[in-house]
């Protein structure tokens, strides 16, 4: 009696062109949007740079770390957490997407399916890019000060753009899934709020109690946070396999979080929105 | 297919079925729109209208029954379905974060046009649409009538083989609705083939050929608006007296004149109007005669649930989770 609804995209869509050519579009059009409601980039903005002036002028005396000055290790941590809160927007903002007519009106018009997704993510990652650049300036008018060569430079690069689109898809997945933004947001304050901040990011995860300590242990964040650290001060963490090696843990993350999230949101944006 | 030389049908639609979990949706609807002609679903909030209109528009999958758009399967070659409907959504189905010019000109991008070439094209379209006036300005901040213009200069940057457009008018005030309706005449005028639900049997006898309605997933009654007026009955001239005593007075002022239908708990005196506007002017010399006061004197349109309660013999039902929607007189 039923129809399987396995196909995750009509394969007949004019190929590999159509598809460029539809998510530059719709990318463009997300894009547009930026400028218009620059109120979208609060959660990439503004919560990065409160926690700044939070944990340099409020906390920051109380914290001493060893090896390191505040500044420099608390920067590093901010912008792993800021990437995270990118998770938070992408998942917002492509529920909102959601819940208007407008991609029912895509749906219905021959426009290659994948790139509507694509284009939520190309768009979403521009967001996120836009507010990370915003959070290093701000961190570099404050004094802080990176000790980069070229090639942890470009490396660090790399591991951020990786990062990002991975952080992104899982958002975009789970905007998907909740079909609320304000929904969003509380799984958001629920699930990436708490996780960003047992990353060691504000301080070490070696003097955390035992159970935030098991859960950074498998917090892909405490890898980027790790990661960043490490590249831009040379400063080490350690105290697990993922601390102990952060870029090669962070490109293992991030490409499990792509293998697992692409697929899902594929699947999701084909099955529940025709429902 | 023998008719080789006809064009098939827009819409052909056999046992068409949607289920959600235990709840049946569309419910073995059948259903058939020649090319040339304006069919109205016509039902009450939850009848199973914007499912019917999704799975014809390719959005949802059948399950079970069939349906071809153009001559094409809707599960099969929906990219072949596309490319011939234009489909607008029960709500205004626009980037409200971009201009009308930049929605229609996207639109036209994404139907494969070069960029010269779409903006050629919404700017007939704002003409054609009298969308000037507000073509700079951001979705978001048009109202809901000036938004339903755009959607269907959207709608219609290819000339579409069909064109569905799910409740056009909900939601807008009897000015914005007029605009929309003389629209969709002069779209009508031109030879589009359209598919149009509505939960006012005034907007569907104003604009289609023929209406289904449909009720709880399933056609309850259907065809050209005389022949469903004709069951649902005329129109009728009502008088609501002033008060208890004065409907007293008011029923035995006309009781001897008409056939009247007295309703005591809506101190209503209802009688049948075949002859319309005559008959209101002789309702209303009879009332002034007898001197009874009354608040009102009206001649009444029969409505969706006047044509639920003649069909069904029950009241139209809507949807639990819905708002009742108010359906106009």
């Amino acid at each position: 009696m039923s129809v399987s609804a396995t196909t995750v995209s009509d394969p007949s869509f004019g190929g590999p062109i159509r598809f460029a050519r539809d998510t530059a579009l719709l990318t463009a059009r997300s894009l547009r949007a930026i400028p218009r409601v620059p109120e979208r980039l609060l959660d990439v903005t503004i919560q990065p740079i409160v926690f700044i002036l939070l944990f340099l002028y409020v906390f920051g005396s109380a914290i001493h770390i060893h090896g390191i000055s505040y500044k420099d290790y608390l920067f590093p941590g901010i912008i792993g957490q800021s990437l995270a809160f990118g998770t938070i927007g992408a998942g917002v903002a492509t529920s909102n997407d959601i819940t208007e007519g407008v991609v029912d009106r895509f749906r219905s018009m021959p426009v290659n399916r994948l790139s509507i997704i694509t284009a939520q993510v190309m768009g979403q990652f521009c967001e996120a890019l836009l507010g990370m650049v915003i959070v290093v300036v701000f961190g570099l008018i404050l004094g802080w000060t990176p000790h980069l060569t070229a090639v942890h430079a470009i490396e660090l690069g790399g591991l951020m753009v990786l990062a990002m689109l991975a952080f992104t898809w899982a958002g975009v997945l789970f905007g998907m899934l909740v079909r609320s933004p304000d929904a969003m947001q509380g799984i958001g304050f629920i699930v990436v709020f708490p996780l960003s901040f047992m990353a060691g990011t504000f301080v070490q995860i070696s003097g955390m109690a035992a159970v935030p300590r098991a859960i950074a242990d498998w917090d892909p964040i405490a890898a980027l946070v790790a990661s960043v650290r490490g590249l831009t001060e040379g400063f080490p963490s350690s105290g697990s396999w993922q601390l102990d090696h952060p870029e090669i843990a962070m490109v293992l993350w991030c490409v499990a979080i792509i293998a697992i999230c692409v697929p899902l949101a594929l699947r999701r944006f084909n099955r529940t929105l025709a429902a | 297919m023998l008719e080789l030389n006809h064009p098939p049908p827009a819409i052909e639609a056999r046992g068409l079925t949607k289920r959600f979990g235990d709840f049946t949706a569309v419910d073995a609807l059948d259903l058939r729109v020649d090319t040339g002609t304006v069919v109205s679903l016509l039902g009450p909030n939850g009848a199973g209208k914007t499912t019917t209109v999704r799975m014809l528009g390719t959005l949802t999958r059948p399950d079970a029954g069939w349906a071809r758009v153009a001559g094409h399967d809707v599960v099969g070659e929906a990219d072949q379905v596309r490319r011939a409907i234009s489909l607008t959504g029960q709500f205004a189905a626009l980037d409200k974060n971009l201009t009308a010019r930049e929605n229609i000109i996207l639109m036209a991008r994404l139907r494969g046009r070069s960029v010269h070439a779409a903006r050629a094209v919404a700017d007939e379209l704002i003409e054609r649409f009298q969308v000037s006036e507000f073509r700079d300005r951001l979705v978001k901040n048009l109202s809901g009538g000036e938004r339903r213009r755009v959607d269907l200069a959207a709608s219609l940057i290819h000339r579409p083989e069909l064109l569905v457009l799910d409740e056009p008018t909900t939601g807008l005030d009897p000015r914005s609705r007029q605009v929309i309706w003389s629209t969709i005449r002069e779209l009508v005028a031109d030879g589009v083939t359209l598919l149009l639900t509505t939960q006012y049997l005034e907007e569907a006898d104003a604009l289609a050929d023929r209406i289904v309605l449909i009720d709880r997933g399933r056609e309850i009654a259907a065809g050209t608006p005389a022949q469903l007026k004709a069951q649902v009955g005329e129109q009728r001239v009502d008088v609501v007296a002033a008060d208890g005593a004065a409907f007293e007075g008011l029923t035995a002022a006309l009781s001897p004149r008409f056939a009247i239908t007295a309703l005591p708990e809506q101190r209503t005196v209802s009688i049948a109007a075949p002859d319309e506007v005559a008959d209101l002017a002789r309702v209303a010399a009879a009332v002034s005669d007898s001197h009874v006061q009354v608040d009102e004197i009206a001649l009444r349109r029969p409505t969706l649930d006047d044509a639920f309660l003649a069909l069904t013999g029950k009241p139209a039902e809507s949807d639990p989770d819905h708002e009742p929607e108010e359906v106009a007189a």
